[in-house]
Order: C-alpha cells, then structure tokens, then sequence
C-alpha cells in the first residue's frame, strides 16, 4: 500500500508543480522535411525590429503584429533566421506584447533543413489565434559572432571598427506590410553605413547613435527577400567570447557553504594585431589611459559575504588580481587583470571560486520537512560595458550526498531574464564522487548554448529532499570504516606468525 | 613505599610505555615541525612547483598519472630536443613519480579530489618527515643514549643542509632520496649487526627504491662494499657480515637492474665495480675461513698468500682488459670531476656552467649545518672511542660524505645526514653526562657500584660523572642556547635563501606591502594560450623543462642536458650574427625564440649573464666559427655599451636582449641595470626575428622567427627596403668591375 501513496503523492507534487522540469531532459528539435515552406497561414501587419549594438554582440527585439489570414485558427508560427546566424542565436524568448507578464510561448527549435537559406523557430501560441484576429508577438534575442571586425586586422593603437551586415527587410516566412529597423550603435563615429533609395525621404535616418531604416512598405515584397545593408561603427572594445565557460556550485549542508567554482575559456573576437605585440607600444597606452581593443581587467561583482576568492589558470595562481570584500549589504568586487592584454583571436582560460554562507541560499521548503529550495543565480559573470558571449555554458550543481527529487525551475520575470525557454537547457541528473563519499552526490548538469550576460541576474530554482540521516550517513561510515580498521589491526597484530621454535 | 604518581609513570612497565609514549609523541611533533618549516614558500606565494627540474618531474608526473604505468616506461616525448626527441621513459629516474602516482591514485580511490600538483609540491615536505624518523632509526643503531636518536631526528628535520633541497615545491628526485638514503642505511646497520637476511633484504628492497629514485645511489653502492672492505682490513670478518652483505648485494644489484636508465651499469660500469670486488673478495674471505678450520696454521699462511696474489693478478689483469676492450665503461665524467675540481671546466663545460656544480665555499658549511658543523668532528672521535662495525661505517661516511661536500656544492646534501648522527652522539652524549640532575650517583657510577665491592674507597666509589650543579646549569644552558640559536638560525636560512621558487620574484612596493613579479608565467602562459600547438621554442637550455612545463610547447634542448652537441647548436645560434644563426633556426624548425632579459628590473640572472657560457659550449664543437676571445674587448672587458666588440653587438643574443630598449627611454639614455652601464644611442636592428611578446618588467622577451621572404630577398635587404632605404648598390657600382670567376 504504502508504495502506492508515495507515488500517488509524488504525482500530487509533480502537477502542483508543474513548471518544474524534472531530471534528465534533453533538448529535442523538431524534425522538418527538406523542402519546408512555413504554411502561409499568417501575415505580419507591422513589424519594428530594434538591434541593439552596444554591446560585442547583437541583440535583437522584434515587435510583430500578426494576423491569422487563414480559415482557421492557428498557433504555430515559424520565426525565420538566416542559415548562418541560427545557430548562434541565443535567450530567444516570445511573449504577448501586451501581456508580458503571462510568461513566455513555447518556442521549439528546427533540425537544421541542410541547403535552405532560412532555418525555423516554432512559437507555439498558447491559444489558436482566430481566423482574421491579431496579436502582438514581441520577439527578444541574441546573436553571437554576427559582428565582425572591419578591417579584421588593426595595429595595436588603433581603434577597432565592427561591421553589422543584414538585410533591410526583417526576414520572415510570411508577408510583412510594414516593417521599420533602429540600429542602437555604441558610437557616433560610423563611417560607413548603406542608404537606400526604399524610401522617398533619406534612409536611414540619424537621430544621435540610432539609425532606423524603414518604414518600408513590403506588402508586395515575397517573404524571404534580401535586402543587404550594413553598417560599420567604431567599437573600440573587446569582444569578449567564452568558448566555454564551467560553472560549478556545490552545496555542503555540513558546512553551511556554498562553494562557486568558474572555468572561462575567453578570447577576444576583435580585430587581429597586423604587427606583433609591442610591449613600449602598450607601456604607453596603459601609462595614458588610451582606449584599446584589448580586454585588460574584468570587473566582478560579487554578493555581499563573499569569502575566499581566487582566480587561477592552468599554470597556478594570478597575481594581478585584487579583492575588494563586500560590506555587510554591499557587493564585493573582485578585479581580475589577465596575465596579459588579451588582444583580437588572443586566448586566456582561467579560473575563479570563491564561498558563501549557504544560508542567503537555501531555504526548508514549505511542502516537507526535509525538502530543500535552493535558489542560486544562473551565471554570475562579469559585469563589463562591452557584455560577454557564452557560446557554451555548462553549470552544475552539486547536491549533498542523498538528495533526492531534485527538479529545477528558472525563475521568469516580465521582461527577458535572458534564458531561453526551458526545453533549450539541456538537463542531466547524475552523480559526483568526492571527499570519501559512498553514495557520491547528487549533481544537477544544466547545459545552455549561446548566452550572453544578459543571465546575468537571472535564478535558478531547485527543490530536492534530504532527511536526516543523508546528513549522518557519512559520518556513521567513516566512523564504522575506522572502527573496523582499528577491530582488524587489533586482531592481525595478535596473530603469531614468527617462525621461531614455540 | 609511598610511590609518587610520577614515579608510577615513568618507571617499570608503565615507565616503558609511557616513554615509548613520550618518544612517539616527540617523534610526531619532530616530523610536524620537519613538514612545518618547509612550507614557507605555499604560505608566502602559493602551491607551485619551483625552479628548473621540478617541472619536468612535474610534467613527467602528469603524463604517468594521466597515461598509465606502462605508456610512462616507454614514453619516447618527441616535446623536447627537437627534431631528435628524447627516450624519457629509459632516461629518467622513475622512482619519484611513481611515488607521488601512487599517492595520488590512493587519495582518488579515497575519493579525496586532491590535484596532482599539490601531491607533487607537498611530497618533499612529507618525506622530510620520514627523513626524521628514519634519521631516528639509524642513530638509536649508534647509541644506546635514549636522546641520541630523538636530537638526531630534530636536527636532521629542520636542517637547512636538508631543506634546500625538500621545500614544497622542490619536487626533485633528493625530495624522496634522502629518505631512502638514510633509511637504506640504517637497514644495512641492523643487517650487519643482526646478520639477518630479512633485514639484508629489507636493505636490498630499499636500495632498489633508491636506484629508481636517484642517481646519487652510486654512494650506496660504494659506501657500503667500503664498509665492508674495512671491516674486513680491521680482522673483523664473521658471518654476519658475510649474510648481509651478499644478500644485500644480491638482491639490490638485480632490484637496481630493473631500472631501465640503470640496465646492465651495474655490472659494466667502473662506479660499480667496487660493489662486485668486495662481493668477490668476500667469497675469497668466506673461503679460507672455511679451509682455516681444515688445514694446519703453516700450509694455511702458504696457502692464503699465493691465494691473495694469484687472485689479485687475474682479477687486475681482467679489469684491465675489460676496461680497454671497453666491456666495463669508462669513469664518467661527472666522476672524474669529483677527483679534479679544474676537469669540469676544462672537458665540460656544460657541467662546469651550472652553479651547483661548484666547489664549496666553506661559509657554506655553517651557513647549511650551523652548529652541526663544529660538534661533527667530536662525534666522529667518539665513534672512535667505541669503534663497533656500525662505528666505522659512520667514520667512513664522514670521511668521504666531507671531501665530496668540498668538491660539489650539492653534495652537501650527502653530507648531511651523517653530520646530524655524528652531532646528536656528541650531544647526546654531552646531554647525558650533564642533564641528570639526581641526588644519587649518576646511572655511570651506578652500573659501576655492581662491581665487587673491594679495592680503595674512591674505586669503590668513584667520583665519575658531574655533581656540581653550576657546571650542570652552565653546560644545559648553553646547549640550549645554541640549540635555540640553531633553530633560529634554521628558520632564517629556510625563509631567507631556500624559500624562493624562483619562477615568482617578490618585490616589495613602496609602502610595504608584497609584489610579486609574474613575468616568467606571464610569458610562457602567452605561449600556451596564443601560439600553434607545435610551435617550437628555441630558448637556453635553463629554461626547456619550464617551457614543457608551463607552456607546454616543444623545445629544442632542455635541462636533460643529454646530447652536448644540441645545446652547442643552440649556442652557436645565439652567439653568432643573424646570418649565420638564421639557417640554424630555419633548419631546427624554430619558431620563437625565447630570451631572458634583466636589464630594465636589475634581475642578474639573464641570458647576457649567461651568455659566456652559451658561447664557451659553442666554441667546444664549432672553434673556427665561435671564439670566446671575440666576445671580449681589447683589454679583456665583457662589455655590453659603446665598447662592446661587434662580435658581441651582432651576436643574435644581444641583439634580442636590447632590441627596441632604447624606445622606453630618452635618446641616449637607456641603461642596463644588470651590468650598470648606459648602453649605445643606436640600439639593434633585427632582420630576420620580429618581437612577438615581451613580459611586464621585460623579463621574458618572445621573438617570432620570420618566414623566408616572399620576393626572395634576404631579410635585411627586404628591411631595409620597407624602411625606404634605398638598396646599397651604389656603393658597389663605384668600385672597378670584377670579373666574376663562380
């Protein structure tokens, strides 16, 4: 019987929590044929696509009144991307325009169609939207490595310039009527940029750093269209790309510590030095303070209470690093300098760790008595003006030795937190074997492709269970191993083995 | 009898446990304090391997705990000395990694996540605690003073002799070979004394340790055949010997056998051939031992002589053809360097180059040994007194551990070991006769009243021993005082010259606080990050095993020192003008070259310090092309300025070293402040390197070696030609027209 109502309870969880994603997901895409044309079952009344610059990397929010021109009602709608920005699109995310507090759509990703110019996204609308009735998408992403430095190769004072190519015409499956882009650019100092004769007055038009393109008329244009425009701005920054970046938490229940462990493959996708490094060159260029290219310090904020920070690479600690701890209710910051100026296609992998007090994390759940939340942030990161790209971000948490049910949750505000949908984290429960563990602990593996620091503040949520006696286990065993060592001592050190005469 | 409770502690059974207690607890606290004072340089700058050879071991550890045991044997590491490659596997002593594999697999199946590197740089510190207790082992042998063994223990854990070579980090093969050392020792005193072969054995297994863990193990295996010869010249042969010594021998030679970089030495090399004669001469011995008890005294005298002059001819006669055919290998060099300080420097002078090769200075003697030093020599006297089997051998490792500590710096190590045995008998023994502060008799003049109680009243009882309580008190507390001195005195030294890892320099800033000087990663970490996995560094041989270490990049010669014809390549390439040094570059596939540079920080040890050094191993193989006169002035000055020999200022060395200098300072005002002179207004133009990365304090300085060039023109002309000079042919045309005979 009593299996029974664990698992009837167990059910009872599950639906009560039923964002939760449970253990073990991987992402899935949906398969589509070769040929795939998106049905022509909606048309885009109005289209605003705004491209932010400021940072080393696109981000794009689209605002999309569309409108079911078909018989019938309809909820999948196909968002289009160019076959080579769709696999670094990252922190896609589809919300009612005018309800962006109901959370975000459902958003599927495509296998990519091999040979096709366009790849797909499937926005699953939670209601089928009525024959001849409208809604608001508003559309937020990321795209890395869409900018590229122009000219790819600079001297090493020079200012660096980046190059956003695109097409004039958002690209969509579906008919736009009007469509307008805003370019946010860094700078004003743009030298090259496209106009266009698509409009009677001038275009783009400039108002300080935004340049909008549009308002065009396309309802004649066919969906797919390209019109390519590109702008060249001066972005005298680096582009700071993390290949990978490991991110580890672990929580001791024993310790009331939480541990924070980072690995950061970084380089700098700016534009390459033409000479080699001068060092009298960058002498001079530190001494006065001149902008460069060139990514000296990273800046790192960290929560009050932090404690025992370091900053390593594979050939032992950084000197050039400074901590400054935080007050009680202010953040710490921790500097750290790499060894050297990381200038364009240059790498630097390192590491850095540091503790906090469990207790800011870690709360009983209200369920159970010997259930757990947990809410720690997704990725910490830097916080640089210029932002960073993740193109692989794999965090785990490692659970105390016997938690169990463990599922995870990432906490959703109004506005983008800049994760994507859940069903693009890659999830995996598994096992970490450390400091004279029987069991090995439970460890969650959550793996994201293509972020940026806009996750910077956004949580993660975990719920697992853990009695009493998980936390006494290890104890109880090392005292039993050391009781039986000490029993077998004993005996062994009475048994004669002397070959003398007795 | 009211026993008081002390009284209940330490005498009797009780007594017996609790001193054993006691000697546990102070053996502990002795290896505690042992590890303690070794990690100055973890506590001041961080867990990191120090120095040169360390980080080959280090890099070797990895790839035998990533790889496994056996791909370890026969690793052939094509990373270094390229393009000839090095068989590591056969040419390393293996005993020091397997160690720390070992420890490191034992921690993880423990599942403690312990990183490799710190396995590496805490193994030192950990076997110096075994050091001390192996220390206390073989002098308790030499005593029956309970303090001997303890005092011994303390010295031989703190003494700075020891510490230069065992503090964390310093993860070089003495880092366990002390231990063994000693430990073999003490086994091979108690298979004398015992006669036993377990313990015989006991020494074979662990001179076999030995072996694989150090070449210095060519002490064991002559120190303990003299100990025997000795013992045998002093009339002292009996069985006991005979067992252990075969034994030992026999077992030890086939354990050290087993080392593939040892293979058949043992038995074709002339440093070992002692081991074999004195094996031979004791069958000899065990022979007319045996036949004394069957033939008359005459015969035997007869016998015995034309014995001893038969054998000594055909053995010396066999040796010398064995040698001259060269079945038995030369002495080496490294060993006739021993005998001849002047040989070194003369025949190789890549042996002579490195600083711990040197005569000692005989400060250096008190500086590692402090007061040891002076109570060494009564120690030895007082083996004398005695002058039982395990006496002679302290004598003799006295004698010889000496005049090799006089001869080669390092070998103070050697040296050290018997210098706390020899210190802790004369203090102990010091300590004893002072110390007891008892209202009876002191325990000598106790063991004397057993005897019968005649003869005259004072030798009844007699007046042996101190009972004057000043000289009591003045004699503890001066020893304790020097004691106290050479704790002290310890502390500094280890603080002060032995703590450095000399990859990380501190500095101190102007308001105290540490700064820490960070080029040499700065640079090799750049070389791992931001160049091709192959691409090959050409650097001084110093700096190989850092560079496979650390950037993890190919080198061409290293510290391995191995192929002397290498590394004068790399000298010639260094030494000589850019035309000559550029085909060596191009034909050894060089693609940077690494140089160290001093000058801006005032750091001494760079390569223009080195430089004479690089050109005199050039000059041994190539004497028409590098002459190390050429590379001194006139008047016989090593000059770097205005008056420096163009020899020097166009040698690819110089040139890199100060090659864009001038640029950080006013015109004409760039100084070197390793060598303290201003330097030229001009500084070098190179034309077939370019500057690829040069450190903060320009410490390290990367030059690329440029790729021929596209149009065909050698580098300086396509130099010249991007400067906008105008090609030198002008100059030429004026001369009268030479009809061209090629």
């Amino acid at each position: 019987m009593r299996p029974f109502t664990a698992l009837s309870a167990l059910c009872g969880l599950l639906l009560s929590a039923s964002s939760f994603v449970g253990a073990d997901s991987t992402t899935s895409r949906v398969a589509l044929p070769r040929d795939f044309k998106p049905p022509q079952v909606f048309k885009n009344a109005n289209l605003v696509r705004t491209s932010n610059l400021e940072k080393g990397y696109l981000r794009e929010t689209v605002n999309v009144v569309v409108e079911n021109v078909d018989k019938l009602p309809q909820s999948d709608y196909y968002l289009t991307f160019p076959s080579d920005l769709y696999e670094n699109v990252g922190a896609l995310e589809v919300r009612d325009k005018t309800s962006p507090e109901n959370g975000r759509f459902d958003v599927e990703a495509t296998e990519f169609i091999p040979g096709s110019d366009y790849q797909y996204f499937v926005i699953h609308l939670p209601k089928p939207l009525p024959p001849s009735s409208q809604t608001t998408l508003g559309i937020s992403y990321s795209v890395l490595n869409s900018l590229r430095p122009r000219p790819a190769a600079i001297s090493q004072a020079d200012r660096q310039y980046l190059a956003h190519s695109f097409s004039a015409y958002a690209p969509s499956a579906y008919t736009t009527v009007t469509q307008k882009t805003k370019l946010k650019l860094p700078s004003t100092n743009v030298p090259d940029y496209t106009t266009t004769d698509l409009t009677s007055s001038v275009d783009p038009q400039r108002q300080g750093t935004v340049y909008t393109y549009g308002p065009y008329d396309t309802a004649n244009v066919a969906p797919g269209t390209v019109y390519p425009v590109s702008v060249r701005y001066e972005f005298t920054k680096p582009i700071i790309t993390a290949s990978l970046l490991e991110r580890d938490l672990e929580v001791s229940h024993w310790g009331g510590n939480l541990a924070t462990e980072e690995r950061y493959w970084l380089r700098n996708n700016g534009s390459k030095l033409t000479d080699n490094f001068s060092r009298v060159e960058w002498t001079i260029t530190s001494y006065q303070q001149l902008p460069s290219a060139s990514l000296r310090e990273l800046k790192y904020p960290l929560k009050p209470g932090t404690s025992d920070p370091y900053f390593t690479d594979d050939i032992g600690n950084v000197s050039t690093s400074n901590f400054r701890p935080g007050k009680p209710n202010r953040e710490g910051s921790l500097e750290i300098r790499p060894r050297y100026p990381i200038f364009g296609s240059w790498n630097y992998s390192f590491r850095i760790g540091w503790n906090n007090d469990l207790s800011a994390f870690l709360r009983r759940a209200v369920t159970g008595a010997d259930s757990y939340v947990l809410k720690v942030p997704f990725i910490d990161g830097p916080k640089v003006p210029e932002g960073i790209q993740y193109e692989k971000a794999v965090v785990r948490v490692v659970l105390p030795e016997g938690a169990r049910n463990v599922r995870y949750e990432t906490l959703e505000k109004s506005s983008s937190n800049g994760l994507p949908s859940a069903s693009q984290i890659q999830s995996e429960i598994s096992t970490h074997k450390t400091f004279m563990d029987t069991l090995g602990r439970t460890t969650l593996t959550l793996t994201v492709e293509d972020l940026t620091d806009e996750a910077r503040d956004s949580q993660l949520l975990i719920t697992y269970d853990y009695s009493l006696w998980d936390s006494l286990r290890k104890p109880v065993t090392i005292t039993a191993g050391l009781f039986t060592v000490f029993v077998a001592a004993l005996a062994i050190g009475n048994i004669d083995v002397s070959i003398k005469k007795r | 009898m009211a026993e008081s409770p002390t009284d209940v502690l330490l005498k009797g059974n009780t007594g017996r446990n609790t001193r054993g207690l006691l000697r546990f607890i102070i053996l502990a606290t002795i290896a505690a304090a042992a590890v303690s004072s070794r990690l100055f340089s973890v506590i001041r700058f961080e867990s990191i391997i120090h120095e040169f050879d360390p980080w080959f071991n280090f890099r070797a550890t990895k790839y035998l705990v990533q790889n496994g045991f056996y791909s370890f044997w026969d690793w052939f590491d094509d990373r270094t000395w390229h393009p000839l490659g090095r068989v590591t596997g056969g040419t390393l002593y293996p005993g020091l990694m397997v160690t720390s594999g070992v420890i490191y697999h034992v921690l993880r199946f423990l599942t403690f996540p312990v990183d490799i590197r710190n396995v590496c740089v805490l193994l030192a510190p950990g076997f110096s605690g075994l050091t001390a207790l192996a220390m206390y082992f073989l002098t308790c042998e030499m005593s029956t003073s309970p303090s001997a063994g303890l005092l011994a223990a303390a010295f031989m854990g703190i003494v700075p002799g020891y510490i230069s070579r065992s503090v964390a980090g310093s993860y070089d093969n003495e880092a366990i070979a002390i231990f063994l050392l000693v430990f073999t020792f003490f086994l091979w005193i108690k298979a004398v004394k015992n006669g036993s072969i377990m313990w015989g054995a006991l020494a074979a297994l662990f001179y076999g340790y030995m072996v694989s863990a150090w070449g210095g193990y060519v002490f064991i295996t002559n120190l303990i055949p003299l100990h025997v010869f000795v013992l045998l010249c002093m009339g002292r042969y009996n069985s006991r010997i005979y067992i252990s010594y075969t034994t030992w021998y026999a077992l030890g030679t086939l354990a050290s056998m087993q080392i593939p970089f040892v293979g058949f030495l043992p038995i074709r090399n002339s440093d070992h051939m002692s081991a074999l004669g004195v094996f031979g001469l004791l069958q000899l011995v065990a022979f007319a031992d045996f036949v004394r008890g069957f033939v008359p005294g005459k015969h035997f005298q007869r016998l015995l002589t034309s014995m001893i002059v038969f054998v000594f001819g055909i053995s010396f006669i066999g040796l010398v053809v064995l040698s001259v055919s060269g079945v038995i290998a030369p002495w080496s060099g490294r060993f006739y360097s021993l005998w001849d300080t002047g040989y070194a420097k003369i025949h190789i002078p890549i042996i002579a180059s490195v600083s711990e090769h040197q005569p000692t200075a005989w400060p250096a003697f008190f500086f590692d040994l402090n007061f040891l030093i002076w109570l060494f020599p009564a120690g030895v006297y007082m083996c004398f007194r005695d002058l039982k089997d395990e006496h002679v051998f302290v004598i003799i490792y006295s004698v010889l551990a000496s005049y090799f500590a006089g001869v080669m710096v390092r070998l103070m190590l050697t040296l050290t070991p018997i210098v706390c045995v020899a210190a802790a008998l004369a203090l102990s023994s010091i300590l004893d006769t002072y110390v007891f502060v008892s209202n009876g008799p002191n325990p000598r003049s106790k063991a004397n009243d057993d005897s019968p109680s005649e003869g005259l009243r004072s030798a009844r009882k007699p007046e042996v021993g101190i009972t004057s309580y000043l000289s009591k008190a003045v004699m503890t507390t001066s020893v304790v005082i020097y004691l106290l001195l050479f704790v002290a005195h310890c502390t500094w030294v280890t603080s002060n010259a032995y703590s450095s890892p000399s990859v990380v320099l501190a500095s101190r800033m102007p308001d105290g606080s540490q700064h820490i000087i960070d080029d040499y990663r700065e640079a090799y970490y750049w070389l791992r990050q931001n160049t091709e996995h192959n691409a090959k560094i050409m650097s001084w041989w110093d700096y190989g095993y850092q560079i496979g270490g650390m950037a993890d990049r190919p080198t061409l010669v290293d510290n391995n020192t191995w192929n002397n014809t290498h590394i004068a390549t790399v000298g010639k390439a260094m030494s000589s003008r850019e035309e000559v040094s550029y085909p060596i570059l191009r034909q050894h596939d060089v693609d940077y070259v690494l140089v160290v540079f001093g000058g801006l920080l005032g750091y001494s040890g760079d390569d223009i310090n080195k430089f004479l050094w690089m050109v005199r191993i050039a000059e041994g193989i190539w004497p028409d092309e590098v002459k190390e006169r050429d590379y001194f002035t006139a008047r016989g000055e090593y000059r770097v300025d205005d008056g420096a020999t163009p020899t020097m200022r166009n040698s690819l060395m110089y040139k890199m070293s100060y090659y864009n200098y001038n640029s950080l300072f006013q015109p004409g005002q760039a100084v070197d402040r390793v060598r303290g002179t201003r330097l030229p207004a001009d500084g070098p133009q190179l034309s077939t390197l370019e500057e690829a990365f040069t450190s903060e304090n320009w410490i390290i300085r990367i030059y690329k070696v440029k790729d021929l060039d596209n149009l065909g023109r050698d580098h300086s002309n396509a130099v010249a030609f991007e400067k906008g000079h105008k090609r030198k042919r002008a100059t030429k045309r004026k001369g009268p027209r030479v009809l061209r005979t090629e």
